[in-house]
Order: C-alpha cells, then sequence, then structure tokens
C-alpha cells in the first residue's frame, strides 16, 4: 500500500491467515482513511481534507469545516511547535512546496533539476505563521486568517496516523504485530514466545546496522537526508528543511527516536535533525520515556542517556 | 464471542480447550522455527502489488525483467547482491538504491508496485524489522 506516499508493511503471528488478515486489512482500512484526509496533493470525493483547506480560493478568511481527526492534528501540531520551538511548523506548506516541486521536477529530469530561488523561498516564508491557524474547537472548522499561508504536515501525519491506528489495534487486545508506515515502526505487543521485536536501524553509509534495537510496545522513527532528495549539479538535497536557513538541514545523516508514541516520535526526529546536537539532547533529556540517536555526517554517533536500554545486548 | 461460549461450559471442557490451545501455540512456535531455521541459501522475493512474482537465489546470477503491468524493472543478482539496473518509472528511486543482500533490506518501485526483498534463513541474528 503507498499511503502517505510511502510503504506500509504490517508483520504480525496469527494461527491462521484468516486472523492476520482481519487485522491487517483493519489497520490498513485506518490508515487509509487517515491519509485521505491528511492529503495535501490530492482531492477525494466527498472528503474535506488539508488539500481543500489549502486550496480554497484565496480569500481573506478562509474557514472549512473538517472530520474531527483533522481538529485533532492541528491541534496536535501547533502543541509540537511550541514543544520544538518553532522547528517543525505546519503552516510552512508555502515553503515545502516550494521545494517539492523544484525537487518534483529534478528527480523527474535531472537535466532540468534546479533549487528554488532564494528570493521565493524568502517571500514564501512570510507567510508562515502558525497562529494564523485558527482552529475553532466548537464548531469543528479550521481558519487560515493568512491569504497565502497553506499547511504541510508532511513531518507529523504519518506518525500521528500510525499512533491512533496503533492505539485503536492494542484497545482491541492485538499484540504480536509490527506496524511500519515508511519508517514509523509501531511494535504492538512481544512476539507470540514472549520474545522482544529486533529492529536493525540501517547505516546509510555503510553495510550493517547502526544499531540492534530491542522493543516490545514501543515506537521507533528515523529521519534521515538518505530518505528522500535529489540532485543539483551532483550535489545532494534532501527533503527535510530548515524552517531558518529554508535550506535542507545540514549537520546529520540520520536520527532516530524511540519512545511510547509514533506521533511524538515522527515530529522530534525532523526536529532533531535540524537543532544543534545540544539543544536537541536538553530536548530529549527534559523528556520522559524518549531516547534518540544522531548519526553525524563525520559518522559520530551519539545518544540519549537512556538509550542502551533499548540496545540489543 | 468466544468468552460467551466458554462460560456456558463446564469446567473441564475448558481445561480442553486450554490444553489444545497451549499445544496448537507450542505446534505454531515449533512452525515458525522448523520456517526460520531449515531451508538453505539467501533468497531474493519479488512481489508485485503485494503478490508473490518470482523467488531467486542470491547465489545464483540472475538478470530479469519484471513485468508489473503498470512497467518494468530490471533486476539483476550478481555476486551476492540485488539492484535494479533500469526502471520504466519516472522518479528512477529503486534504480538509484544501492545494491541489496542483507536480510530484510527491499528496493521499492512505487510507480509500478514492485518490492524486491531479501529473505535469509540462515542468519539468526537478523532483526524482525529494518528502519
Amino acid at each position: 500500500m503507498d499511503w502517505f506516499d510511502t510503504v506500509i508493511t504490517i508483520t504480525g503471528y496469527e494461527y491462521t491467515q484468516d486472523a492476520f488478515d482481519a487485522v491487517a486489512n483493519d489497520a490498513l482500512a485506518q490508515l487509509g482513511d487517515y491519509h485521505r484526509l491528511y492529503s495535501i496533493y490530492h482531492r477525494f470525493e466527498g472528503v474535506e481534507n488539508l488539500c481543500t483547506v489549502n486550496d480554497l480560493a484565496d480569500g481573506a478568511h478562509r474557514t472549512v469545516t473538517v472530520d474531527r481527526r483533522i481538529l485533532d492534528l492541528l491541534r496536535y501540531a501547533k502543541e509540537m511547535y511550541t514543544l520544538t520551538d518553532g522547528t517543525v511548523n505546519v503552516a510552512m506548506g508555502s515553503v515545502l512546496s516550494l521545494w517539492h516541486d523544484y525537487r518534483a521536477i529534478g528527480q523527474d529530469d535531472p537535466a532540468k533539476a534546479s533549487l528554488p530561488p532564494k528570493s521565493l523561498l524568502l517571500a514564501a516564508a512570510e507567510h508562515t505563521d502558525i497562529d494564523k491557524l485558527v482552529i475553532d474547537e466548537a464548531a469543528c472548522t479550521v481558519t487560515l486568517t493568512d491569504p497565502l499561508m497553506t499547511l504541510d504536515v508532511g513531518a507529523i501525519a504519518k506518525g500521528y496516523a500510525a499512533e491512533q491506528v496503533a492505539r485503536s489495534l492494542e484497545e482491541r487486545g492485538v499484540s504480536g504485530y509490527v506496524l511500519n508506515v515508511g519508517g514509523t515502526v509501531c511494535t504492538i505487543g512481544k512476539k507470540p514466545d514472549g520474545s522482544d521485536w529486533t529492529v536493525g536501524i540501517e547505516d546509510p553509509d555503510g553495510d550493517g546496522y547502526l544499531e540492534y534495537l530491542q522493543l516490545s510496545g514501543q515506537r521507533v522513527v528515523t529521519s534521515g537526508s538518505y530518505q528522500r532528495y535529489y540532485y543539483v549539479d551532483g550535489q545532494r538535497y534532501h527533503h527535510i528543511i530548515h524552517p531558518d536557513t529554508l535550506m535542507p538541514a545540514s549537520g546529520f545523516t540520520s536520527v532516530s527516536v524511540v519512545c511510547d508514541d509514533a506521533a511524538l516520535g515522527d515530529v522530534l526526529s525532523t526536529a532533531l535533525f535540524c537543532l544543534p546536537l545540544e539543544q536537541g539532547l536538553a530536548l530529549v533529556e527534559s523528556l520522559p520515556e524518549v531516547q534518540a540517536m544522531w548519526l553525524a555526517q563525520d559518522g559520530t554517533e551519539t545518544v540519549s542517556s537512556g538509550w542502551a536500554t533499548y540496545v540489543k545486548k | 464471542m468466544m468468552k460467551k461460549q466458554e462460560e456456558t461450559r463446564p469446567r473441564r471442557v475448558r481445561n480442553d480447550i486450554l490444553l489444545i490451545a497451549v499445544l496448537l501455540l507450542v505446534a505454531a512456535v515449533g512452525a515458525l522455527y522448523l520456517f526460520v531455521f531449515r531451508g538453505a541459501g539467501n533468497t531474493v522475493t519479488v512481489t508485485v502489488d503485494g503478490q508473490l512474482y518470482a523467488t531467486y537465489a542470491l547465489s545464483d546470477t540472475v538478470e530479469v525483467d519484471i513485468d508489473s503491468g503498470d512497467g518494468t524493472n530490471r533486476l539483476i543478482i550478481r555476486d551476492g547482491k540485488a539492484f535494479v539496473e533500469t526502471a520504466s518509472c519516472p522518479d528512477g528511486i529503486c534504480v538509484a538504491h544501492r545494491p541489496i543482500f542483507r536480510d530484510g533490506e527491499s528496493i521499492v518501485c512505487l510507480p509500478n508496485r514492485v518490492v524486491v526483498t531479501v529473505t535469509s534463513r540462515e542468519q539468526t541474528d537478523a532483526p524482525d524489522i529494518v528502519v
């Protein structure tokens, strides 16, 4: 399945194929619903989604009545803006869509690959004030009070959706499953033999694994510069855009986060990719039940104080 | 629903059911071990749209066009590694992917809905999930 423009795999142990199919199909159906609601690129018949919110004719005020699940995501996104000190900002749609469009052109035809002009990026960055995203809980509406502002939930929607689906399975008593939505991994319970899941974190520069983790119920999310990118004049430009420089964040090749909430993990892995190491480390240490590993561009590995508890012995 | 049925049954029947469940569990775990630890060689599995398309030994030399209906990917297996040499898809992400050989590694072509995965039945320390 390629919802959230990525690959979804579901691993599970059941006595019968039917039992597995029932769980897997339920999870996929739920993920499909979230995908249609959170898509910023496509509209779907009969669904008011984030694409509708973004596309509505440039009026002074664009108020859209939305599904509660969109409201919940955007409220969470505002909390995450505060937590990450503005590093993860869903109101950066205007900037990120420029990078998205230039990347698409560059991938289609490498001869035409170019960077978004600085002037366009700076102009777009004028319209990224998250306070202009107004949520009305009672009316269940979303208003963008800046007509040139758009939303991009790329750093958050996948993790948020995966977490909701994983929780719904857990509430039903499902155990012995792993949900992997394009690198956002939710382990649900242990394996049926009582052992932990082993998760290998790929080494982007080598042939081995950076780390083997042992997880039972936790989530792990990795953000990497090797996941989505394009080339301009032989230089690689990846997809994680720093909100201050408006350019791909430099410093790290990959950041992994282990915690008990995939939405938080998704946000943090992006934030930590952009923040300086000391600041990111301080953020992680301030949060309970969150551990992280950074792989710097020079190959140096740094881990948070409790990371070792998850490393396979 | 199951629970409700069990509650109306006498204790001995319930114990029998428990025993059967335990036996099934033992059998399932046993079967799992056989499946994981027996059998030879590293395998390259190709699926199209989630359906098994073909399997090859990683030790073989293979050059094959995978026709998915949406397009074509040329899969090469050589020197114990598998990679996609050329593809009809617009983004070419599968072609750019480095050769795979570790257990659990995949090359994915979303436009053509083709997934090439390395599976191993020899290594016992292979992770369940790779990210």
